[in-house]
């Protein structure tokens, strides 16, 4: 009874006002409702309301990082079946075990952060990072050649360093072309200019994608350019027949010594290691997670600076070991994401226009 | 008819009945503790299962390890019916319709070591249908290994692959398995399963050797200490060495 008189009341008092009342009520709540956005910056500055990406990950206890399927030994070699199941191992995936340790810790070390290693293609990495599936990537990927980092991401500085793009030969006359170069240059070395009329006319491999796709592009311009999906495609690859595989020299020096032996090294007269241009191997995240590019910042100069990352260069690239042992030891179970259930590596494709 | 004899009758009738309730009511019981012979039975059954699946590995081994090869098509399925068939051979039991004249225990476990074993072989498909890689290390220990987890992992039943000196460290034997796998080594080769009581007769415990085929000694074989694919030295061993044995421990009272 008492509620129906209010509501009447209220009736009444509205009409008295008219639509005048109405109006100058609008224009009071505009002048609030103005004020509330500069009190939600007041409040989000005292107390955020969202989430860092760092708070995230502790909570979550994962984090969630990607890595290509394509082999890059020793930094990555194939999944492999062992006791405990499907695991994969290599020099990055000892990094990522590093990068959750070093999380864990932050964290308040109560919990253990579980990596979670999604498994795509090269590329897909990329796309996966941008829409928000990972955390971080960390898969051999060179972040100081040009037009290697997409809008959009960071590299953290580089875990390794002493590598560069490097090439590999089957038939010897390839290297007897590159070293007439450097003998015509008589003592004043220009790798590049050797390298260009060196390999001019030979058909050139290099990986979809990846710096040495890059560098060919930037550099070696007459060449016949073949784009492949992975190392082992242009390894298999007989029609055209391939003069030359451009990839990571440490990527090189492993696989023309434990799985292709019928490759080898391209390298100066002298015998010394050929590198193209250097490339340094950066971990990757999105551009605005500045705390955690931070972290990744200051774990890594730790890892340099104690001389763990040596130790694990030294590890993966100079002692005799089976990458499969490791794997059952030390390697990191993975959820497959956008592989096919019968993943190949793929093929390779002459390069439009050249 | 007299009195008597209608009287004699019923008591003959009366017995019979007594003594079909008693068969009736024993063989309840008999089920509900599940009797000796039906333990000892299914363990067999199992190991027999888990080293078809191994043989099943072993058979398609070059196959799996075919670099030129990308879909193996050894899917799930395919294992599946290749274990059946094996298994119908060795013992005449059919894995998809199980006959009544099994042990009920059998009947329970026997499908679950199957599905784990098809389980073991799908989560391997992302590794067996690489292209461009040989050797994979998906072989029958690694498999036995795994089925054998699941499986364990699902049942009050244990299964477990064990030697004295195992690669995988997780497959160390205990003191029991220790004691029999040095039985076992001094003895000529048998495919006869050890079968104990222990506990107090509580626990069957049941040891089924596994001897070193020509294939093992890829890896296995001579010369001893030398580093093999998967980087573990080898053992130096000879065909129709003790390769170890799979254990299984089965409570006696299991329901």
């Amino acid at each position: 009874m008492r509620g129906r008189s209010h509501t009447q009341k209220l009736r009444r008092r509205l009409k008295a006002y008219g639509s005048r009342g109405i109006f100058s009520f609008l224009i009071a709540l505009g002048f609030i409702l103005q004020g509330c956005g500069l009190v939600f910056d007041a409040v989000e500055l005292v107390h955020p309301l969202t989430r860092d990406e760092m708070s995230v990950i502790c909570s979550r206890e994962q984090v969630r990082v990607g890595i290509a399927v394509e082999p890059f030994r020793p930094f990555v070699f194939p999944a492999v079946f062992t006791d405990e199941g499907v695991r994969v191992t290599g020099l990055d995936v000892e990094l990522i075990r590093e990068v959750a340790d070093a999380l864990t810790t932050y964290c308040g070390g109560q919990k253990p952060i579980v990596p979670t290693l999604h498994l795509t293609r090269f590329p897909d990495l990329f796309i996966e990072m941008n829409e928000g599936h990972l955390d971080l990537f960390v898969s051999s990927v060179g972040g100081n050649i040009p037009g290697a980092r997409p809008v959009g991401l960071w590299f953290s500085i580089p875990y390794f360093h002493n590598g560069g793009i490097g090439a590999i030969i089957q038939n010897p006359e390839v290297a007897e072309r590159v070293w007439e170069q450097f003998r015509k240059q008589a003592g004043k070395s220009d790798t590049l200019s050797a390298i260009q009329a060196g390999l001019s006319g030979l058909t050139v491999a290099a990986q979809k994608g990846r710096t040495s796709q890059l560098y060919a592009q930037a550099n070696l311009k007459d060449i016949r350019l073949l784009i492949c999906d992975s190392l082992p495609a242009a390894v298999e690859t007989k029609d055209p027949r391939i003069d030359v595989i451009l990839t990571n020299y440490s990527i090189l020096d492993y696989v023309t010594k434990h799985v292709w032996p019928d490759w080898r090294l391209l390298t100066r007269n002298d015998g010394k290691p050929l590198i193209l241009t250097q490339e340094h191997f950066s971990i990757v995240t999105a551009e605005e997670k500045r705390r955690l590019q931070w972290f990744l910042n200051n774990l890594l100069y730790r890892l340099e600076e104690s001389g763990r990352l040596e130790q694990m260069r030294r590890r993966w690239l100079e002692e005799t070991y089976a990458p499969t042992r490791r794997a059952t030891t030390e390697g990191l179970p993975f959820e497959i994401s956008k592989v096919p259930d019968h993943y190949d590596q793929g093929q390779c494709r002459v390069m439009g226009g050249q | 008819m007299s009195q008597k004899e209608r009287f004699r009758n019923s008591r003959v009738l009366w017995c019979i009945s007594l003594s079909l309730a008693c068969f009736f009511v024993c063989s309840g019981i008999g089920w509900a503790e599940t009797p000796r012979e039906e333990v000892e039975k299914t363990a067999q059954h199992l190991a027999t299962l888990l080293n078809v699946g191994r043989l099943i590995i072993e058979r398609n081994q070059s196959l799996i390890n075919d670099p030129r090869k990308g879909d193996k098509e050894f899917t799930p399925e395919v294992f599946e019916q290749q274990v059946v068939d094996e298994f119908f051979g060795q013992t005449n039991i059919d894995l998809k319709h199980l006959s009544s004249h099994l042990p009920s225990l059998a009947k329970e476990l026997l499908p679950v070591l199957l599905q784990s074993s098809k389980e073991v072989v799908a989560d391997a498909q992302l590794v067996i249908n690489q292209r461009g890689i040989g050797y994979k290390n998906f072989i029958p220990a690694t498999f036995g290994s795994q089925a054998a987890r699941k499986f364990s992992n699902r049942s009050h039943v244990k299964i477990k692959q064990t030697m004295l000196n195992p690669r995988n460290l997780k497959n160390t034997p205990d003191e029991y398995e220790e004691n029999v796998l040095k039985r076992l080594a001094t003895q000529p080769a048998s495919n006869t399963s050890i079968t104990e009581w222990v506990d107090n007769e509580t626990t069957m415990r049941s040891m089924t050797p596994i001897y070193y085929s020509q294939d093992c000694l890829v890896c296995h074989g001579k010369p001893r200490g030398i580093l093999d694919i998967s980087g573990y030295p080898r053992e130096g061993a000879q065909e129709g060495d003790l390769a170890g044995a799979i254990s299984i421990q089965i409570p006696g009272t299991n329901r």
